[in-house]
């Protein structure tokens, strides 16, 4: 099982130092975070990406090629990454070079996301949230698996004999997560697919997660892609932690009460009884998180929200020291003890992909050497062989 | 015949509240109409009271508590429901607007709702007719024609030449909540799983 962390890149006050970082040392922080991740043991980075303040990860495959450069083990992902308001040809393009420089080291989330404007304002309409999901989706697959795309849709100009480079890495696309919190919709698009499907149950209670989680298991299988319970399966959570329980809850406090979630709302009693959310020692998060499975099965990766709500960069490192320390290695040996022979530990990894892929003669041309048709010395120049390709 | 469900939301906050005192009449006269058109029936009450602080938890977090999300479980699953609040500040009670604001917007949609309302002055009669039923109009209710307003004075009241008294109105309203609720089937409403397209109908859509 995989254990990670993912990060929303908040900028936020710290209540108690009244100190704001600046959007720049956000940045470099979340740098920090995910190096320190992976040089600690921790399986899996994932950025958000976000389009207002006061957040600041608008460009993923950037901060996530240069981690590849810098980082050695952990896996890059997304948490989320926009599939109705980006174009699927960009993000076929800007992925598979991820895929490319990480050398297969990464994977991504596609989600809805949860900032309504980023629609208008990226000349989509909202209302379509789900239909852009599917059609976008649909696209960014055939550019992965097919050398040359003819393609037409609703909601972007057709492509005609087009090709996505460069190429997926050894011919096989990145392993691809549909994150949802309220749409059925979602998860049957991850089970048609046999995708895998995470669930960020943060601020939501276990039953309406593992309603959701179950719900996409019987779809995988109904989809004929496996056995319910060997589904492809994540969840979000949100730990706080100390060896001293009530030191936890002390110096969490503060940062609950103020952050721009849920500060004001429920008191941080009603939010740990009723969500993921645990503040206090190791051992509590591995009894509470180590449980888990008993509603939603045995799955394949953790995520841990740990860098917000204005938490001082040296408190974040403490936290995922605690994590990669005390609690991963007694909840992942846990999760072995238990889990299915026959039940895959993580979500497939690119080697397992590559293999998987051969054995079914399904793998892809992994350079199209074809001649260029279109490059001139001006777009003007080339108008002729635009025009056959628009005919 | 099954039992038919009714829910009231009651949203008073005085011990004891006239606006349950409303609720409770509204409930019995729609269980003795509904009796008279030979159906059972079984009434649940929502005090809004009691679910205050997971009201306003829900509007800042999006998630209800385990104890709204039973009350917005047992709305959307009522084969009719009874909406009585307070009036303050010639408007519905800010706190029945808020439960009402994270009922969520297919909880109702095709359910009778009989309204009423209390106040103190029954210069602001009219509040129901102006300010509540709108909402209920939006969500898609199926909303008796007439609603019920109590003023304090009307607790004592025996009517005039033009008015007609508190009970003549509520056995009134209680039919019209009746009559709706007989005429309803009996199944059951699509969870949030039952409704999903198979994904190559979505596929087909986009
Ligand atoms: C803040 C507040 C504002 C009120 N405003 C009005 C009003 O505008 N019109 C009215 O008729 N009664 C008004 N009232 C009186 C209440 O409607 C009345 O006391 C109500 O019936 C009490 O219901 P309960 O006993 O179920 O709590 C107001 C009461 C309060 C507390």
């Amino acid at each position: 099982m995989q254990f990670g962390i993912f990060s929303v890149g908040d900028v936020t006050t710290d209540p108690l130092t009244r100190h704001t970082p600046d959007d720049t040392e956000r940045v470099r922080n979340m740098l920090t975070i995910a190096k320190h991740a992976d040089e600690v043991g921790l399986d899996v980075f994932a950025t958000g990406e976000h389009h207002n303040p006061p957040f600041v990860p608008s460009s993923p495959t950037t901060m996530l090629g240069y981690l590849a450069g810098v980082t050695k083990h952990i896996t890059l992902s997304t948490a989320t990454t926009l599939i109705t308001t980006n174009d699927p040809v960009r993000l076929a393009e800007e992925y598979a070079m991820l895929q490319v420089i990480s050398d297969g080291r990464m994977d991504l989330m596609l989600g809805r996301g949860n900032t309504g404007p980023v629609y208008p304002w990226f000349g989509k309409d909202i209302r379509q949230g789900i239909n852009l999901a599917v059609e976008n989706y649909a696209l960014l697959r055939r550019l992965w698996t097919e050398d040359v795309v003819d393609w037409s849709g609703k909601f972007r100009t057709p492509l005609q004999g087009f090709t996505s480079t460069p190429r997926p890495l050894d011919g096989v696309p990145p392993f691809v997560w549909h994150a949802s919190i309220r749409s059925p919709e979602i998860a049957e698009q991850a089970a048609y697919y046999g995708d895998g499907f995470l669930h960020n149950a943060i601020f939501w209670p276990m039953e309406h997660t593992a309603a959701m989680v179950n719900y996409y298991r019987q779809r995988f299988e109904h989809y004929g892609h496996g056995r319910a319970d060997q589904a492809i399966v994540g969840l979000g959570g949100q730990v706080f932690v100390r060896h001293d329980s009530q030191k936890a809850w002390d110096e969490f406090l503060p940062y609950f009460n103020e952050a721009p979630v849920y500060g004001h709302g429920p008191s941080m009693e009603e939010f740990t009884r009723d969500t993921p959310l645990t503040v206090g020692s190791p051992q509590q998060v591995i009894d509470r998180y180590g449980a888990f499975w008993e509603q939603v099965g045995h799955y394949q990766r953790q995520l841990f929200l740990v860098d917000h709500a204005g938490l001082p960069l040296k408190t974040v490192l403490e936290q995922i020291d605690l994590l990669a320390g005390e609690i991963v290695p007694a909840l992942r040996h846990e999760a072995e003890l238990r889990r299915p022979a026959d039940v895959p530990s993580d979500p497939p990894s690119h080697a397992e992909l590559v293999a998987a892929a051969r054995a079914a003669g399904q793998v892809h041309e992994q350079q199209v050497a074809a001649g260029d048709h279109w490059t001139g010395k001006t777009a003007e120049d080339d108008i002729d062989a635009a025009d056959e390709v628009t005919a | 015949m099954s039992t038919r469900s009714i829910v009231v939301i009651s949203a008073g906050v005085s011990q004891p509240s006239s606006t349950r005192l409303l609720a409770d009449r509204l409930a019995e006269a729609t269980v003795t109409a509904l009796a008279d058109l030979g159906q059972q029936s079984q009434v649940t009450v929502v005090e809004v009271r009691e679910l205050a602080h997971d009201v306003v938890n829900m509007t800042l977090t999006g998630f209800a508590a385990a104890p709204l999300a039973a009350a917005q479980q047992a709305i959307a699953d009522a084969d009719g429901v009874i909406a009585v609040t307070p009036v303050y500040t010639a408007g519905p009670a800010g706190l029945f607007k808020s439960f009402v604001d994270v009922l969520g917007t297919d909880a109702l949609t095709g359910t009778p709702v009989l309204l009423g309302a209390t106040g103190g002055t029954a210069r602001h009669s009219l509040v129901p007719e102006v300010a509540i039923r709108p909402l209920f109009t939006y969500l898609h209710a199926d909303v008796v024609p007439t609603s019920v307003f109590a003023a304090t004075d009307d607790w004592a009241d025996e009517g005039g030449d033009d008015v007609k008294p508190l009970p003549s109105r509520i056995t009134r309203a209680a039919t019209e909540l009746a009559e709706r609720v007989a005429r309803r089937p009996t199944t059951a409403r699509p969870g949030l799983y039952d409704a999903v397209p198979d994904f190559s109908e979505l596929l087909g859509g986009a």
